[in-house]
């Protein structure tokens, strides 16, 4: 997983924390091995920890892309530029750290490679993210991207699954206007995208219902249209089945997306200064996960130990 | 008169032959595409031709001169009248747009904005006094509009009368069919109108575009809708052979027949359980979720409690049923009673016994591990449709001591029941377990049906693995189609 | 009430007046006027703390977030169902006079039947309020779950059921589409011929024996016990991988909140 350890910053904050936790842990173990119940409050005291240190003093990892992401990289970079892709943003503020690092590493990518890339919502929450990402990443970062010519934002429609059964075969029924109420047959870009089955990839981000499994269900199958997931670490695993014929390639929680934002600094280096919040996340991911590891560890020491004392006696 | 347009064939010859000397490097058309056929596309709605035909000799091969085909339609003079029509129609619709949008409620938003109200007060009376007009012009429009679609039929059986070849779409050398797909809705500039006579003729292109040579003529197609999609007969024979299936075993199983289903551990435990709080003189808790009555699970569950019930009733242990949704609680309390009559015990029966708490989520859960702290029940038992509540039950439970059982279809929940519970039943064991205790027809006949077509797909996926493993190399013809029969085409 | 807790009350009330001093006087953006900003990120820092306070236990600031969350989101359903249903699909379809009262472009279609049969359905479920004729929502009831039901049921049997079984049927030997021998080529490399081998096995046997954990008409007893050992292992590894993941969706949650907490609040990262 490691390839690099890159420490920005003091890394003091990272030792100190480290040796808090190695600590807590030795005194954790030596109290459940005599017995003591040890009060979840203080496991709570550990996470919060190991956590909030790589925050403060930011380290970061070299990701390396594994096959399932790289599926979804790659489409995208073999795709003639000037191909049209949708962006759908389902999901709400409860699952965007996780997933809207995706949606903004796949509308940076399709920029960077001059791809004409369709917004949607069929979330009425994903709507208000989904102008955070027009703001921050297309306004801020593109600002040659023109609206309707090069992106357009057709905003939400009410109807979950509904909505995707009629979008497959007609786009216009659906959605007569986008989002500022401009009609589509006004808008150059759509001239050629009648339905989403005209459409080169569909880049499902969310993880909830409506979600990717939604868009296979109602868009991918029946329209034969190549549809990527990126979904929150919850449902990733009910996507796998999917994974490669009905699904190209599953972003699967926070560390998908790092590998995406690494694979994209390796390909296109201009955008090693932009903020790359899934990397930047993998620092406290990584010393949770150690933590949570070790309580496991202990968890088991102790269960074993205690049934071998119970069956001696 | 016959002079002049003998003159005009003279000249017209002369510069035929001027401007082939002068351009005698340009290239001669490559051969014609030869064999063009058209057909109405299947399996749709209508409105779609599909074209194929014979590559030019050209094309690849010989003077490799084949860079596009063209595709034309005969397309008749009247169709530029109804385009005309349409045109007129879309115009006062985008007119009616624009007034509306003058007169809309957020155009005080505007004139926050550009400032100039007294342009926009305008504009809005305006409006309100061109929009009614319009919207009767409209009206009228469409009435012409949909009287001229009708007589387009007419105007193609005039070929080659009356009419022009347009181009309708062009495909790269190498390829021999193009779709021909227009609108559906006679008032968009692509409609294509069925039942009318299309030909059809393709042109083999250079690299310069006017280095060209045309196919014959195809036989005129009608194109029309479908009633039935033969690509989707698949979905048909399993969509009828499931529900033979199920009908065929709920009735079986209304006529009283034995149908037999394993027993399962989980059910097994229950007993066992039950028997725990027995012996150790606790209660037992027990929980039907969050679930409404209507869900699948919660009807299994009232299935489970029934059996528990006359259990408790048997053994004269106490039950505690807390519950989260009132319709819930008066089947529940009802299904208790029930319980502890079959036991012949009616008198210990009390109506406290099933309970109503809250129907806010999180409230709910803090008064059931309340509960189980303060009661220590010997036995929890977890059926129905759990939430993010699951691993708080589950973990209270099992600080509290207590032998715990759960069933749920809810795939995200069941990894925290598996972890933190003595038994857990898995999807649709729930469902097995509910009718292997209950007896319901229905459920049985269902999770029977089920079972047969579990065992089809188990015979599917071994043959389907035996026809991609061998099928080639023993060249056997239906092996290597085999998979071809789970393709659906749209 | 105790006095303690006009102490505790008092208190986060001046540490809230503080902390909206502070951000106000620190805001640079000129979105809204620093006073609201300020205002807005302490509230969202203070309500982030009261939610998370629940780990400790449960408090009367935990109880009070939870509510205002429950109240504020059944309001935000409740309108946004509203202008995106009703105002958003059905007006601009059916009513020139409502489609300019609520600001919306009317769309100038004939007149569709279609369109009204929701509204009539519509109807029909709200008179579940009358005890006398509730019983006639039940028909717009069934419509809604019949139609759900009918569109699902294609929907998943093809693309759950049949793309399933289609992609059960995997090569067991030669792996991949290169068709290139197995013994030529071993390596342990995740796109190469070995390993793509093994996760078909891994589909196939995968597959096979869940279901037949799930066969409820046999007795597990023989090799169909052992097939549904293999079956119930293999979904305890399935629930494994859910709980990991599960575990890093949740952290990364935390980091969120904790990021939010640091850098918009507290200013402690830039």
């Amino acid at each position: 997983m490691t390839e690099a350890l890159v420490v920005t910053g003091t890394n003091l904050g990272v030792v100190i924390s480290l040796a808090l936790i190695a600590g807590g842990v030795i005194w954790l173990l030596v109290r459940s091995l005599k017995g003591k119940e040890v009060e979840r409050r203080v496991i709570f005291g550990f996470v919060l920890i190991a956590v909030s240190a790589p925050i403060l003093f930011p380290i970061t990892f070299h990701e390396q892309i594994s096959p399932v992401v790289k599926a979804v990289f790659d489409k995208i970079e073999s795709l003639p530029a000037g191909s049209t892709v949708a962006i759908s943003f389902d999901f709400d503020p409860a699952m965007a750290p996780e997933v809207q690092p995706m949606a903004n590493a796949f509308t940076r990518h399709c920029f960077a490679k001059g791809h004409k890339v369709v917004f949607l919502s069929i979330w009425a929450t994903g709507q208000s993210l989904l102008t955070s990402t027009l703001d921050t990443v297309v306004r801020r970062e593109f600002p040659e991207k023109r609206e309707r010519i090069d992106w357009v934002n057709l905003g939400y429609k009410a109807g979950n699954q509904g909505v995707l059964n009629v979008i497959v075969s007609d786009l216009r029924k659906m959605y007569p206007t986008d989002v500022n109420a401009v009609p589509l047959d006004s808008i150059p870009m759509l001239a050629e995208v009648k339905a989403f089955r005209d459409l080169s990839l569909i880049l499902a981000v969310g993880g909830g219902f409506p979600g990717p499994k939604e868009w296979v269900l109602y868009v991918g199958d029946p329209g034969n249209v190549p549809i990527a997931a990126g979904a929150a670490a919850v449902t990733a695993p009910q996507l796998y089945p999917y994974y490669p014929r009905q699904l190209i390639g599953i972003l699967g929680g926070i560390k998908s997306a790092a590998e995406y934002e690494s694979a994209m600094v390796d390909k296109y280096p201009q955008f090693d200064s932009v903020d790359k919040p899934g990397l930047r996340m993998m620092g406290p991911q990584t010393l949770a996960h150690m933590v949570i590891m070790m309580f496991i560890i202990i968890g088991n020491i102790v269960f074993f130990r205690s049934k071998r004392m119970r069956s001696q006696l | 008169m016959k002079r002049i347009l003998l003159t005009t064939t003279f000249l017209l010859l002369l510069m035929g032959v001027a401007s082939a000397q002068a351009d005698s490097a340009a290239p001669s058309p490559p051969a014609p595409p030869t064999g063009v056929k058209a057909v109405d596309k299947p399996n749709d709605h209508g409105h779609a031709v599909n074209i194929s035909w014979d590559m030019s000799p050209d094309d690849g091969k010989g003077a490799n001169s084949v860079v596009t085909y063209d595709v034309f339609r005969w397309i008749p003079a009247y169709m530029d009248s109804v385009a005309q029509i349409r045109a007129g129609l879309s115009g006062i619709r985008d007119t009616i747009n624009i007034l509306d949008r003058a007169n809309r409620k957020w155009s005080v938003l505007e004139e926050h904005l550009t400032g100039d109200s007294a342009k926009l007060a305008n504009d809005s009376v305006v409006a309100a006094q061109r929009i009614p007009q319009l919207r009767a012009d409209l009206k009228r429009f469409r009435q012409v509009l949909a009287s001229a679609v009708e007589r387009l039929p007419e105007a193609h059986k005039t070929y080659p009368e009356n009419g022009s070849w347009r181009r309708v779409g062009t495909v790269p050398a190498g390829q021999g069919k193009y779709s021909n797909v227009g609108s559906k809705e006679y008032e968009e500039p692509d409609y294509l109108p069925d039942f009318s006579d299309f030909y059809y003729r393709v042109d083999a292109v250079g690299v310069v575009s006017t280095t060209r040579s045309s196919s014959e003529v195809s036989a005129p197609v009608h194109s029309s809708g479908q009633w039935f999609n033969t690509g989707r007969t698949t979905v048909l024979v399993f969509v009828l052979a499931f529900g033979f299936l199920t009908v065929l075993f709920v009735r079986k199983a209304r006529a009283g027949h034995d149908l037999y289903v394993r027993p399962l551990a989980g059910i097994d435990a229950v007993d066992d359980a039950i028997g725990r709080a027995t012996e150790m003189g606790r209660p037992i808790l027990y929980l039907l979720g969050a679930g409404t009555a209507a869900d699948i699970a919660t009807i299994a569950s009232f299935t489970i409690l029934a059996r528990v019930s006359k259990k408790v009733a048997e053994y004269q242990t106490t039950l505690i049923v807390p519950c989260y949704d009132p319709i819930v609680m008066s089947i529940a309390q009802d299904i208790v009673k029930t319980g502890y009559s079959d036991a012949g015990r009616p008198d210990a029966y009390k109506e406290d016994m099933v309970f109503f708490i809250t129907q806010s989520q999180f409230a709910y859960v803090a008064a059931v591990n309340g509960i189980m702290i303060r009661d220590l029940p010997a036995t929890n038992l977890y059926m129905g449709k759990f939430y993010a509540e699951s691993l708080i039950f589950a973990e209270t439970g099992a600080l509290a001591g207590s032998i715990q059982i759960a069933g749920t279809d809810e795939v995200a929940q069941l990894p925290f029941f598996v972890v933190a519970c003595d038994y857990t039943l898995i999807g649709e064991e729930l469902f097995a377990a509910s009718a292997y205790l209950g007896r319901e027809p229905l459920l049985l006949g269902t999770l029977k049906a089920q079972d047969y077509a579990k065992a089809a797909v188990l015979l599917l996926a071994i043959v389907g693995l035996l026809a991609v493993n061998v099928g080639h190399e023993a060249n056997v013809e239906w092996l290597m189609k085999f998979k071809e029969l789970f393709k659906v085409i749209d | 009430m105790k006095r303690s807790t006009y102490i505790v009350m008092a208190v986060m009330a001046l540490l809230f007046a503080v902390s909206w001093y502070f951000k106000a006087a620190t805001y640079h953006g000129n979105v809204m006027s620093p006073l609201v900003a300020g205002f807005m990120i302490t509230l969202a820092a203070f309500l982030t703390l009261a939610i998370i306070s629940f780990v400790y236990q449960d408090n009367p600031f935990y109880k009070f977030a939870e509510h205002l969350f429950v109240g504020i989101s059944a309001a935000f359903w409740m309108c946004q169902s509203f202008w995106s249903t009703i105002v958003g699909n059905l007006i601009p379809r059916i009513s020139t006079g409502l489609s300019k009262y609520f600001g919306q472009p009317y769309r100038d279609e004939p007149w569709n039947f279609v369109y009204w049969l929701p509204v009539i359905l519509g109807i029909l479920l709200l008179l579940r309020l009358s005890s006398k004729i509730g019983w006639v929502s039940r028909w717009a009831l069934a419509f809604i779950v019949g139609t759900t039901a009918g569109l699902s049921f294609i929907r998943y049997l093809r693309s759950d059921f049949m793309e399933q079984i289609s992609s059960t049927m995997v090569p067991l030997l030669a792996a991949g589409n290169s068709g290139e021998s197995l013994l030529s080529n071993i390596t342990l490399s995740a796109t190469g011929p070995f390993v793509a081998m093994l996760t078909n096995w891994v589909i196939f046997l995968g597959v096979i024996c869940g279901i037949v954990y799930f066969f409820f008409s046999k007795e597990h007893t023989g090799l169909f016990g052992r097939a549904s050992r293999v079956g119930i292992w293999i979904l305890m590894i399935t629930f494994g991988a859910a709980f990991g993941y599960t575990v890093m969706g949740r952290i990364t949650l935390l980091v969120g909140r904790l990021t939010f907490l640091y850098k918009d609040w507290l200013g402690l990262i830039s």
